[in-house]
């Protein structure tokens, strides 16, 4: 098992350095000029070009590149070109909150979409089954702005039971930083009411962001469930006497989410880099706007730090990902070897 | 009787007075500047911070606005325009309690000469760091190179800085850049809270007692304001209406006045500003480099279908590169009127020239802003009809600007506006039309006129307020014949506040975002 840990913790490397390569490359290939940004309006093409030099853009794009690759190594992003603020810590302000975002909603998605899965492949082509097809449908047709913006519109306007955008209330305030996530650092704090508004603040951006990921955990699960009811074991568990209960939730089930678990961990790629509409209409302050506004203000520094980060999570999930497969089958630990 | 009246006095000096209870805290959602140094940025977001933490020798206050006296009570200029000199006010206080001093201002100035960042801009060419002095502990003289008469106009742009405390702060001969971007060093009338900063996400602001001005003009201001942005316009909307926050941005939706004005906790600030919608062409390359092809795009937008139907009536018809409201203007200035009859008739005239308006003809539009594309969208369906194809491209601000730099990387044609950084018309045809700014993005229709190079040259040195006056007037006559950009409308800034926030005090320079006149309705 740890050579096969150690094997997937070394694969990942060379991808990681080819992201900050390839990321680099296309910061600098997109149009746009950081220095102009830089200057800011009313700046002359002297104060421009004067930019320009001080922040090494006019040197050749290999020795920018390798600059950019030693500062990364050091764990060096630079200054934000735009704000002057070190980049890192901007990162540090901002990651905690989508991830948190992320956690809340691949938690919603795995909770309800496994057991709805579970249930559709036990009434297979029923009317269940049929309803579970047609909520995963929908579940990947929303269009989650539109979603959020009826969300909004129905719990926060209407009926004023959730809080319309932001992180939690303006009057309570964060938690002192421990972790960042501010469920935790409530808890940590003792305050059970920022704790709680916490949660609060959480429930409409989690259920719409969770949507497609629990549309597509469910029909995951459910393909799972059929293939694995077909295998002999279940044959025999049932004429061994074992109760449904037992067998289906235990048995069948740890043998039908292998594919499932890998959907969660691309899941949560696709939900920490794709929270920026949902970010934007709940006013969510993550890393999706953050990318936002330094593409339109062509902050480099920022973009390449903001897909490096999210490369690293999404690597550390996937190995996380192997790891979790290989404890449910061991099968796969011992293919590997 | 008598004692009657002693026991009723005896009575209400027994009873304290009534404590007016301290107002809720106001939540600000308009956007924040990407950082909080005033020398190191300049752009509508960041007034917010000069406007309330800092404060500047001068400041604009009112619409229309006036310049007033600020930190300074006065100033004398020499008979040949170059040296300026400013007395100080007694007894001004920055946040942490130290005095100002003259020296102040001059390291002030002298960060932001060698800062050499936006705000720079208005005097980078006529100032030099070591002509900015100190003759006297109250007094500040500048020095210019050449006479520049907008010199007092561009002062509100700068804020003065406690010296001390950023030199105390200073890391590499960074001039406290990397300090200042997260903290204040100023006397403004409101405090940042550094604890509560985080880059466009938040910041409080707590009010400064101790400022020059005093409080006595505002019976119940706000202790604290916390500026909270809201990215989503309808989600900024939607929070306006809930009560979350206290203001919006000024960039309200025309759509969406209506349903602003409708709740009965919040109102719509309507004041006239002095911001030009504008569409621009690239007057070196073809087909705009031809006067009828220009004549002929300017005839063929429909103005009052853009601004009375499509913006409801929430802007006023501009009919040249200054705004209405500003002194420069001719008085008899007609703007051009949609016309396809006449606009066909300057497009044969161009084809005939060989004019190349066949090709596709591109207009670039920001996409976070939704009139840039209304407007492009509406030109588009009207040009058609003169068989003139013009392709929408989607960009950024950062993008178009950088690609202004040169003719050959400029947009056929773009849209924008062009805000009141300081209040002369030089901010305006000044730096749009004078050929000396090629290059920059306010230059960017690459207009040359020999005779309005001139006119602008010497309103831009004359100290005579009358003879600038008629200097812009026929500049402005000649760009507007000459039709370099089509200029569209001036800015009514619509801000959707709450009914419990009373006081604004608009000026176009910051956009109405002073807080110090602000009151809470109990």
């Amino acid at each position: 098992m740890a050579r096969y840990v150690l094997r997937r913790v070394l694969l990942a490397l060379p991808a990681l350095f080819g992201l900050v390569l390839l990321t680099f490359v296309l910061t600098r290939v997109i149009p746009g000029d950081p220095a102009a940004a830089l200057a800011g309006d009313s700046a002359t093409p002297a104060q421009i070009a004067e930019i320009r030099v001080k922040y090494g853009l006019d040197r050749p794009i290999l020795e920018q590149a390798l600059v950019h690759i030693r500062q990364v190594l050091t764990g060096d992003f630079g200054r934000s070109i735009f704000s002057g603020r070190p980049v890192t810590e901007e990162i540090a302000q901002r990651l905690p909150a989508t991830l948190e975002l992320t956690f809340a909603a691949l938690f919603l998605a795995t909770v309800i979409g496994i057991p709805l899965g579970l249930v559709a492949a036990l009434n297979h082509n029923g009317p269940v089954d049929q309803l579970v097809r047609l909520l995963s449908v929908g579940g990947l047709a929303i269009a989650s702005f539109w979603l959020a913006l009826m969300l909004q519109l129905v719990f926060a306007m209407d009926l004023d039971i959730l809080p319309l955008r932001g992180r939690v209330d303006v009057d309570l305030g964060l938690p002192p930083t421990v972790t960042g996530l501010a469920t935790i650092d409530s808890l940590l704090a003792g305050r059970f009411d920022q704790f709680r508004d916490a949660i609060w603040h959480l429930v409409l951006p989690a259920v719409t962001l969770c949507l497609p990921g629990l549309a597509s955990i469910a029909r995951f699960t459910r393909s799972g469930m059929l293939e694995a009811l077909q295998k002999d074991f279940v044959l025999y568990a049932r004429a061994a006497g074992y109760g449904s209960f037992r067998l289906y939730t235990i048995y069948v089930l740890r043998n039908a989410v292998t594919a499932t678990v890998t959907q969660i961990g691309l899941l949560f790629g696709a939900l920490i880099s794709g929270a920026v509409a949902v970010e934007a209409i709940y006013d969510w302050p993550g890393l999706g706007t953050y990318a936002v506004q330094a593409i339109v203000t062509a902050d480099y520094k920022a973009l390449l730090a903001v897909t490096l980060v999210v490369g690293v999570v999404y690597a550390v999930v996937n190995v996380l990902v192997d790891l979790a497969q290989a404890l449910i089958d061991p099968r796969v630990a011992e293919d590997v070897r | 009787m008598r004692r009657l009246a002693l026991l009723l006095t005896a009575l209400l000096l027994a009873v304290p007075a009534a404590q007016a209870e301290a107002p809720r805290p106001m939540v600000w959602g308009d956007s924040l500047a990407a950082t909080l140094d005033p020398h190191a940025i300049f752009d509508v977001p960041s007034q917010f911070i000069l406007l309330n933490a800092y404060d500047g020798l001068y400041r604009y206050q009112g619409n229309p606005p006036r310049l007033e006296p600020w930190l300074a009570t006065g100033t004398t200029t020499s008979e040949d325009g170059l040296t300026w000199e400013f007395t100080l006010r007694d007894g001004v206080k920055f946040h942490d309690g130290t005095v100002m001093t003259a020296e102040d201002v001059v390291y002030s100035f002298r960060r932001l000469l060698a800062m050499n960042r936006a705000p720079a801009a208005a005097f980078s060419p006529v100032l030099k760091a070591e002509n900015v002095t100190a003759p006297a502990p109250n007094k500040v003289r500048f020095v210019l190179s050449q006479p520049y008469a907008p010199f007092l106009s561009a002062m509100p742009l700068v804020a003065i800085v406690n010296s001390k405390l950023v030199q105390a702060n200073t890391v590499n001969d960074d001039w406290g850049a990397t300090w200042l971007a997260a903290h204040d060093a100023g006397s403004g009338a409101y405090m940042v809270d550094p604890d509560t900063y985080r880059a466009r996400t938040s910041l409080d602001f707590n009010r400064f007692r101790d400022h020059f001005l005093g409080w006595s003009h505002n019976r119940n201001p706000f202790d604290q304001v916390r500026a909270r942005p809201i990215l989503e316009t309808s989600t900024r909307v939607l929070a306006l209406q809930r009560g979350e926050i206290d203001a919006s941005d000024s960039y309200l939706p025309t759509d969406q006045v209506e349903r602003v004005e409708r709740n009965n906790r919040t109102r719509v600030q309507k004041d006239e500003s002095m911001r030009v919608f504008i569409i621009r062409m690239n007057n070196r390359k073809p087909p705009f480099d031809n006067l009828d092809a220009r004549l002929c795009f300017a005839h063929a937008f429909n103005y009052e279908g853009f601004n009375n139907i499509i913006l409801r009536g929430f802007v006023i018809r501009n009919a040249g590169p200054n705004p209405n409201s500003l002194w420069g203007n001719p008085p008899d200035l007609a703007p051009y009127a949609f016309d396809l009859a006449k606009a066909k008739e300057h497009c044969d005239r161009a084809r005939a020239a060989g004019a190349p308006l066949n090709r596709e003809i591109e207009i670039h539009l920001q996409t976070e802003l939704e009139q840039t594309t209304q407007a492009a969208q509406m030109f588009q369906a009207d040009l058609r009809r003169l068989g003139i194809n013009l392709k929408i491209v989607p960009n950024t601000w950062a993008n178009i600007t950088a690609s202004t730099s040169r003719p050959e990387t400029t947009p056929d044609s773009w849209i924008h506006w062009v805000s009141a950084y300081f209040i002369d018309p030089e901010n305006w045809i000044g730096q749009m039309y004078d050929s000396r700014f090629h290059g920059t993005w306010k230059a960017s229709s690459w207009y040359r006129n020999p005779r309005v190079d001139e006119l602008l040259t010497r309103a831009r040195t004359s100290l005579d307020q009358a003879e600038r006056e008629k200097l812009y007037q026929e500049a402005t006559r000649l760009v507007v014949a000459d039709s370099p950009d089509i200029w569209v409308y001036n800015t009514v800034n619509l801000r959707g506040v709450s009914r419990r926030v009373q006081g604004w005090n608009f000026s176009p320079v910051g956009s109405g975002g002073e807080l110090r006149t602000l009151w809470a309705q109990q």
